[in-house]
């Protein structure tokens, strides 16, 4: 069989698969600088003054985008939000114009997300700007992940050796991959539990343990991401009601104590509380759903400062 | 005017020739093949052309190619995708009705042959649509398509879903003795996907098209064929599944045919990691164990020819984001170089049972001449080098179509001549 062509190595973060462990931990541990910058009064710093980051999203995502936005502007660069819309994707002229129109304006950096698997990759061989994906189709979500796992080192220390449960719609989630790819590359055991119709074919060849009782998933586990479940899904008749989703695959007080009793519970939001998770779950002191959130910010600003510097250190920098 | 080929390995299955020899050709037609012919039948005046090293066999045929004309010129056309045909070695080609609009009438088939008798560099056969507009509904004037000149039906680009409507064209086609051509893909189960089904397409979250829905497909339409007592031939094979159900079927006397392209046969979905447009195809590229079937099938018999569903495509079609990208890339430019390299290199395949999948078969399938060197036979021939290693450079293609996913590869063996009807349509790679 004739091979097929390798990537380029490049400065863009457009997925953890092809990301390697030590750019991950370069920006796990720039990002829990940033974190300190971030609980300062005076959260400004001078870093990325002079640079223009355009966040460019052709699907809706306040929680990302807004995220991205902040990460960037304490960090002095300009940021300028472009929402476009997804009815002229169909036309196949959109993103391509699009993005060589915000390259002529000379930006350094675009933080992007799009409904097509791909669409990032596709950015980052036609335009100069560096290019962070954040989030194409059900592909990759790779700040995601990373900022999932800067949450569990946080808590846990150290990921090696953790049984981690990815619960829910694996088939649509990029959530999910940048996790499993992020997961596995520092030691942990990823199980991902969610009914048939919502698990790719061959996940296993992945490295992870698939279940069809997510109590099998749940069990002794360090840590328990459940997925949002769109209830579009139901409509395209994957499942058959978000009753029985609930009752079968939703997470709740008593099959969370199947996990250990330091679990923590995570979520990439928005959540939909009495099907995926129900409400205790989700706002009990397992739940570490709040520190993702500012997490994320964290870890923007340690992507957005490490792509667009080529990873000086921030000392030298400061 | 004659020409004398001289020194080549003539490899001709047909006549059970593979050995040097000389070829001798008078006007439109092949006078012998034989060592030493040329002292005695030439006397003065004869072109010679030296093939020593090289292969010399009866012109490349391929049965599955999109030429565009009408309605799609800027894809493709007529003159040029007959060029890409003369510089891939190709002596003829059976173009699919999916013009705009598409042949479903005997006039687009008359059309079609009289524009390509003017302009075309190769012999072009006619597939004409098996149903009206190619809906799937009601049957095209298909005994009147056939006497103007088309040589099988298909209704390629789509799969016939109504199987009554299948079934009746098969036994309409039947009576004509000409076969038909399906895309055989079950839609319901293909659906939006963009790549094959299986581990790659999980990796890249990219909706995939199970190989069981073609199985499915080749699985109804043989035991159509076999209910119709019709010949059925099964186009761009691309699943373990589907080569095994023809497998079976042919063992039981089904009046069944098929293809693998040359990218099937070469490609697996590993070439989809990094969203390359140019590995975007139906059926799509598959996994590793697929393409070790039908290379399987290949040597048994099973799979009968290889063409290479030329799909030429405007570059603003293909340069997008994967999702939205056309299906299909040109591929008569790189056919033989694939083929060579991939199955010949690697010992898969000797010449000799090449020349039958690109050759003997589809001019049989299709009931066109051509397949074979016997004296009397037109004088199309294809001399081909198999060492000759290059690099696989689209911008210099004959094709409008520049998307391939073989752009910047190396393959070993490429065309040196093309000879239709005893006039060369392409020496050392440029078409005349
Ligand atoms: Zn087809
Ligand atoms: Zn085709």
């Amino acid at each position: 069989m004739m091979n097929a062509g390798a990537t380029p190595k490049t400065n863009h973060l457009l997925g953890l698969r092809e990301t390697d462990v030590s750019r991950i931990t370069d920006i796990l541990d720039t990002a829990r600088e940033m974190k300190n910058i971030i609980n300062r009064d005076i959260k400004k710093l001078p870093t990325l003054r002079g640079r223009a980051i355009v966040t460019l999203f052709f699907e809706p995502s306040t929680r990302t985008r807004t995220s991205f936005e902040l990460a960037g502007k304490y960090l002095g660069a300009d940021v300028v939000n472009i929402t476009a819309a997804a009815s002229s994707v169909v036309k196949g002229e959109s993103l391509r114009d699009t993005l060589l129109t915000v390259e002529a304006m000379g930006v350094d950096a675009i933080v992007m997300r799009h409904s097509a698997e791909g669409a990032a990759h596709f950015a980052s061989q036609l335009v100069k700007p560096v290019i962070i994906n954040a989030g194409d189709g059900a592909h990759e979500h790779p700040t995601q992940g990373l900022l999932d796992l800067f949450t569990i080192r946080e808590r846990k220390q150290n990921l090696s050796g953790l049984k981690v449960a990815i619960l829910g719609d694996i088939l649509h989630s990029r959530v999910a991959r940048s996790n499993i790819w992020g997961l596995q590359k520092f030691g942990a055991e990823v199980h991902v539990a969610g009914p048939t119709t919502l698990m790719p074919v061959d996940i296993e060849k992945m490295g992870v343990i698939v279940h069809h009782r997510v109590e099998d998933a749940i069990t002794d586990a360090d840590v328990i991401n459940v997925l949002r479940i769109q209830k579009e899904r139901q409509e395209k008749g994957l499942f058959p009601t978000a009753r029985e989703y609930a009752r079968i695959f939703g997470v709740n007080a008593k099959r969370l104590a199947l996990a250990k009793p330091d679990a923590m519970i995570m979520h990439p939001g928005p959540m939909n509380r009495g099907l995926e998770i129900s409400h205790d779950v989700a706002y009990s002191n397992q739940s570490s759903i709040q520190e993702q959130v500012q997490n994320g910010v964290a870890i923007r600003m340690a992507t957005l400062f490490l792509t667009l510097t080529g990873g000086k250190t921030l000392e030298t920098i400061n | 005017m004659k020409l004398l080929i001289k020194g080549g390995h003539v490899v001709d299955p047909a006549n059970g020739i593979d050995q040097i020899a000389d070829i001798v050709i008078d006007g439109q037609k092949i006078i012998g093949v034989d060592l030493g012919l040329s002292d005695q039948t030439i006397s003065g005046g004869a072109e010679i052309f030296d093939a020593t090293g090289l292969v010399v066999c009866p012109g490349l045929i391929d049965m599955h190619v999109h030429l565009r004309e009408p309605g799609l010129e800027a894809k493709e056309e007529i003159r040029t995708g007959s060029e890409a045909a003369a510089a891939g070695g190709f002596t003829a080609v059976a173009c699919m009705p999916n013009t705009k609009p598409i042949v479903d009438n005997s006039i687009m088939v008359s059309g079609i042959l009289e524009r390509a008798r003017r302009e075309a560099a190769v012999h072009i056969h006619v597939i004409g649509a098996l149903t009206k507009e190619q809906a799937g509904k009601e049957l095209a004037e298909i005994g009147d398509m056939v006497q103007n000149g088309a040589v099988a039906l298909s209704d390629d680009g789509h799969f016939v879903e109504d199987a009554r409507v299948f079934q009746t064209g098969l036994s309409y086609a039947s009576m004509f003795d000409i076969p038909v051509i399906s895309h055989a893909e079950e839609e319901s189960l293909a659906g939006e996907g963009c790549m094959h089904e299986g581990l790659v397409s999980t990796i890249l979250g990219v909706k995939g098209r199970p190989a069981v829905a073609e199985e499915i497909a080749v699985a109804r339409d043989i035991l159509l064929a076999e209910y119709a007592k019709a010949r059925l031939h099964i186009a761009h094979v691309s699943a373990a599944g589907a080569v095994e159900l023809i497998r079976q079927a042919k063992r039981r006397g089904v009046k069944v045919t098929a293809e693998a392209t040359p990218h099937h046969l070469s490609l697996t979905d590993e070439a989809v990691y990094g969203f390359n447009t140019a590995t975007k195809v139906n059926p799509p590229l598959r996994s590793a164990d697929h393409v070790r079937s039908l290379i399987d099938g290949l040597k048994d018999g099973t799979i009968d020819a290889i063409a290479c569903d030329h799909a030429p495509h405007a570059p603003e079609e293909k340069d997008v984001e994967y999702r939205i990208a056309a299906n299909g890339f040109t591929g008569l430019e790189t056919s033989l170089g694939v083929i060579l390299t991939a199955l010949y290199h690697s010992k898969e395949l000797t010449l000799n049972q090449i020349v039958q999948l690109m050759s003997v078969s589809p001019a049989a399938i299709l009931g066109v001449t051509g397949g074979s060197l016997a004296p009397g036979a037109t004088a199309d021939i294809t001399v081909f080098d198999p060492d000759k290693e290059w690099i696989v450079d689209s911008k210099h293609f004959y094709s409008k179509g520049k998307s391939t996913p073989f752009d910047g590869k190396t393959l070993k063996g490429k065309a040196v001549a093309t000879v239709v009807a005893g006039q060369f349509v392409m020496k050392n790679g440029e078409v005349l």
